[in-house]
């Protein structure tokens, strides 16, 4: 092979792999040999695996003749021939037309088989609209082509596989997680209590009172966190099978936030809530769900923003009606962010006893219940903010 | 002398459940609350027997039970959920004597930790030989780390498996399929490539001349091995 031969085709191999999107790759194949190997239109067929019938996945038109519509022009008549021969199929016309019309009538097509995981599933047309004809050397760069091209949708074929792959594996994975994250969850109290208990009914030892009073403490609370915990993956469960009841009626949304928290501050005189709230169109809601949704960013803000100042503010949309939730607190890694909805998701890292990692799948549950959205925006040192949006109804 | 027990829990209320019913028993505890305290205290002190749960997040039980394993035969508990058998047979496979199903009974705890210790070798090396030394080399087995005289060694994960094999067999000629089989799996048995060229890596971090080692010397013929140092 000669050298300007090896360094052009160096060059086109590098172009062609350089491109991450198959068609632009294809692009790149078809432009940079046009040089030597001219043609009007190219154009993929792939035979669909289910139907049996020629899907066109791949078409340009590079030359003259760029508006041409009709099937001969696109070549699937020879793709079905070469499909079932499974050989290269060369069609030209009888005669050589001359002038415009006449020659776009002439198409000159070359059919290649295109062999993926060794089958032939596809065919590879070049169409040249009056000549000229295909030699012998433009057919050996044509098969180049055509295995080339057959590599790269192999490609991408695996490409797709192995996507659905790696989401098919995190959804086992999140299942079994979620099993074992239950049965862990569950265990957790439920170990407190048994082994509080039984030592306490140690007969080989006594306690003091103090311990006494302190164990009878946890066997209580790990009971409390228990009721909390098989409620909440009880009323998850219902809004996952889409069982719950709603009673929807007009609701205020800016008179709920603040009436949630006010309740809030009881329990916790010392949390600062400051409050920028527009008068806000009614929503057609469930106050009562609702209103669990806002005690769930107020609990959560509580326990993982403490101490931080809590700044709520609605704001009316046209036909819908946003609500804010920031705190001040630490933030959360943005790698984080999108799992923070799942079920039993806990921040990497964080050690609550408390939270049952609920929380916000059921919030999110209930907002989209709702027809709503809810997501979050958090930086790093600065705060996070959660963000639920209504639809509002003018009508109530 | 009273056996001393280290706890190894995330959740401070076992630790707590834990230690209040071990020290009703005359045990001495020390306690942790993650894999990597947990190789530190053990290293600083005898312990005669470690409960281990295996569901933390930093350095997992697992982890930890096999750290520990690399350099110490003490006894090893495992603290683990009812219904995981896998974790069960994982435990034990890697090193930990018998386990504990959680939730367990305060008796069923103080039961099985006086089986396991009757079962136990006589009482624990102090310090449980955390160094290991071989001339100008220094292996912490606790943290995995490798120095030459103050340089710290950057080691892959199979070199420093390799590495192993020699510290804890001094003297000792290895050969290339027992190092293979070891350090790679029983399917490598015959790639002697692979330990020619992870040797050879290995004498290029550790040895003074690569060309004249002292710390992992061939035997034509027959293997490898560390030579036992003067001292």
């Amino acid at each position: 092979m000669d050298n300007l031969t090896l360094s052009f085709l160096h060059t086109v191999l590098k172009e062609v792999q350089s491109k991450h999107d198959w068609k632009a790759s294809l692009d790149t194949l078809f432009t940079s040999l046009r040089g030597s190997f001219v043609f009007d239109n190219v154009v993929i067929f792939l035979e669909d695996p289910q139907t049996k019938s020629l899907d066109i996945t791949y078409a340009r038109a590079m030359g003259r003749g760029k508006t041409a519509e009709a099937d001969a022009a696109w070549g699937e008549r020879v793709a079905m021939e070469v499909l079932s021969t499974g050989k290269l199929v060369l069609n030209v016309p009888k005669h050589h037309g001359r002038g415009e019309k006449s020659r776009m009538d002439k198409p000159h097509l070359l059919g290649m088989p295109l062999n993926i995981a060794s089958k032939i599933c596809g065919a590879l047309i070049f169409i040249r609209f009056g000549g000229p004809e295909y030699s012998d050397l433009h057919i050996k760069i044509a098969s180049l082509q055509a295995f080339w091209s057959a590599a790269l949708i192999e490609r991408r074929d695996l490409q797709v596989a192995r996507a659905e792959l790696d989401s098919v594996q995190r959804q086992m994975r999140l299942q079994d997680d979620f099993v074992s994250t239950i049965s862990h969850e569950l265990r957790t109290p439920l170990g407190f209590i048994k082994g509080y208990s039984t030592s306490l009914l140690r007969q080989d030892t006594t306690w003091d009172d103090a311990t006494q009073r302190e164990f009878l403490n946890i066997i209580d609370e790990e009971a409390d966190r228990l009721t909390r915990l098989i409620e909440d993956m009880l009323e998850s469960a219902r809004l996952q099978s889409k069982t719950l009841q709603f009673k929807f009626s007009p609701v205020r949304i800016d008179a709920l936030v603040r009436d949630v928290a006010t309740r809030v501050n009881t329990h916790h005189p010392n949390l600062k809530i400051e409050f920028d709230l527009e008068t806000l169109p009614q929503v057609l809601g469930d106050g009562v769900r609702l209103s669990q949704v806002f005690e769930n960013l107020f609990s959560n803000a509580i326990k993982y923003a403490p101490g931080s100042k809590l700044k709520i503010g609605t704001k009316a949309l046209g036909k819908r009606v946003l609500l804010t939730f920031a705190d001040e607190g630490e933030g959360i890694p943005e790698d984080f962010l999108p799992f923070l909805f799942e079920r039993f998701y806990r921040v990497p890292g964080e050690r609550t006893v408390t939270g049952t990692g609920l929380g916000l799948y059921i919030c999110k549950q209930i907002v989209m219940a709702h027809h709503g959205k809810i997501w979050v925006e958090s930086v790093l040192d600065e705060g996070t903010t959660f963000f639920i949006e209504l639809p509002a109804d003018p009508t109530l | 002398m009273a056996k001393r027990i280290l706890i190894v829990d995330d959740e401070p209320r076992y630790l707590r459940l834990l230690e209040a019913n071990l020290r009703t028993e005359g045990y001495e505890v020390a306690t942790a609350q993650d894999g990597v305290q947990a190789l530190d205290v053990f290293s600083a002190h005898p312990i005669d027997l470690v409960l281990l749960d295996v569901m933390m997040p930093r350095l997992d039980g697992f982890g930890t039970c096999q750290r520990i394993r690399e350099f110490s035969s003490v006894p090893i508990v495992i603290l683990t959920a009812r219904g995981e058998e896998q974790d069960r047979v994982r435990g034990l496979d890697l090193g930990a004597d018998d386990y504990l199903v959680k939730p367990f009974s305060a008796t069923e705890l103080l039961a099985r930790v006086r089986a396991v210790l009757r079962r136990a070798q006589p009482p624990a090396e102090s310090g449980q030989a955390r160094f290991f030394t071989h001339d100008d080399l220094k292996i912490d087995f606790a943290r995995a780390e490798v120095w030459r005289g103050e340089e710290a060694i950057s080691l892959s994960a199979t070199e420093y498996r390799l590495l192993l094999q020699f510290a804890h067999n001094i003297g000792k000629i290895l050969t290339s399929e027992e190092l293979l089989t070891s350090v790679w799996g029983a399917e490598y048995k015959t790639d002697k490539e692979i330990l020619w060229v992870s040797i050879a890596r290995l004498r290029q971090k550790l040895e003074e001349d690569a060309h004249n080692p002292h710390h992992i010397v061939t035997r034509s013929g027959l293997g490898y091995l560390m030579p036992p140092t003067e001292s």
